[in-house]
C-alpha cells in the first residue's frame, strides 16, 4: 500500500478529522443543547446558531451585526441521534476560500452517558486548521454546561460573548 | 482522566500520537510501518489509546483508520493550564487592540 493509500480520503476528496467526547447526559439533553440557539452560544466562543432544524433547512451562526461564523444546510436531521450539515467557514477571508466541508454529529447513549462523535470530513488536503481547531473547546464547552450547568470560561471560550 | 495518564505514560504510545498529529486518519499498516514493532504490539497500543479516548477509529471498506481525539487532553488542559493561561491571552488581546488602534492613526 503507497501512503496516499493508506490515509483517509471521503467521498472522493479531502480529509478529516473526527473528535470524540463523553458526557453525562440524555441523547435528549444533548440534541437540545445543539440545536437550542441560547444554549448553543454559551458554549461556542458566544456565537449562537439560527436553524429550523428540518431535512434541508439552513442554518447561520453569527452574532449579528458583529461576524458571521459559518452557515450551510442540514442535510440530515434525525433526533435525538444523527444530525449532518454542510459547513462553510465565514469568519475571515482565509477560511471562506476553504469552500464547503461536512460536519456529523452522532450521539450513542452508553450506559448513564453519551458518546458524542462530531466527524468534520470533505475538508481539502492540507485544510487551513483554523476550520476544525475549535472543536476540543467547543465540545468540553458543551460537556461543561450539561454536567454543571455552568459556562467554560478559559480564555477565547467566550470570544464574542456579549459582542 | 486516569486512563489518560496511563496511555501517555508510554513513549511508543506518545509516538503513535505524534504520528496521528502529522497525519490524522492511518491504517494499522500505514502506522506499524513506521514502528520497529511487531503488528500485534501496535494493536495493542492502539487499543490502550483507544480505551483512553485519546484514538478514535472509522471504517472505510475493509480498512479501519484512527485519528486522534485531542478532547481528553483538552480537558486535561482546561483542568489545570486554563487560569493560569488567562492572564496572558488577554495581555494578548490587549496588546493586539493597542496595535490595531496605532495602525488605525
Amino acid at each position: 500500500m503507497n501512503d496516499e493509500q493508506a490515509y483517509a480520503v471521503i467521498g472522493g476528496r479531502g480529509s478529516m478529522t473526527v473528535f470524540e467526547i463523553y458526557i453525562k447526559t440524555t441523547p435528549e439533553r444533548l440534541w437540545e443543547a445543539i440545536t437550542s440557539e441560547e444554549m448553543r452560544a454559551r458554549y461556542s466562543f458566544g456565537v449562537a446558531t439560527v436553524s429550523e432544524w428540518t431535512p434541508g433547512s439552513e442554518y447561520k451562526a453569527s452574532v449579528p451585526g458583529v461576524i458571521d461564523i459559518a452557515g450551510g444546510k442540514n442535510i440530515e436531521v434525525d433526533p435525538p441521534r444523527r444530525l449532518v450539515q454542510s459547513f462553510t467557514a465565514l469568519w475571515s477571508e482565509d477560511v471562506q476560500k476553504e469552500g464547503t466541508s461536512r460536519v456529523t454529529w452522532e450521539i450513542e447513549p452508553v450506559g448513564t452517558s453519551c458518546r458524542l462523535r462530531v466527524t468534520h470530513d470533505q475538508l481539502g488536503e492540507d485544510a487551513n486548521n483554523e476550520l476544525y481547531g475549535g472543536w476540543p473547546m467547543i465540545l468540553s464547552g458543551l460537556k461543561t454546561l450539561l454536567e454543571t450547568g455552568e459556562d467554560l470560561d478559559t480564555p477565547g471560550s467566550l470570544r464574542y460573548a456579549g459582542a | 482522566m486516569d486512563e489518560v495518564f496511563k496511555a501517555l505514560a508510554d513513549p511508543t504510545r506518545r509516538e503513535l500520537l505524534d504520528r496521528l498529529f502529522e497525519r490524522d486518519g492511518q491504517s494499522l499498516s500505514a502506522l506499524e510501518e513506521r514502528l520497529p514493532m511487531s503488528r500485534f504490539g501496535v494493536m495493542k497500543h492502539l487499543r490502550v489509546l483507544e480505551e483512553a479516548g485519546l484514538v478514535t477509529t472509522q471504517k472505510r471498506g475493509r480498512e479501519k483508520l484512527h485519528f486522534l481525539n485531542p478532547v481528553p487532553i483538552r480537558l486535561v488542559y482546561e483542568r489545570w493550564v486554563g487560569k493560569y493561561a488567562e492572564p496572558w491571552a488577554s495581555a494578548l488581546s490587549e496588546l493586539k487592540k493597542d496595535i490595531e488602534k496605532e495602525e488605525e492613526r
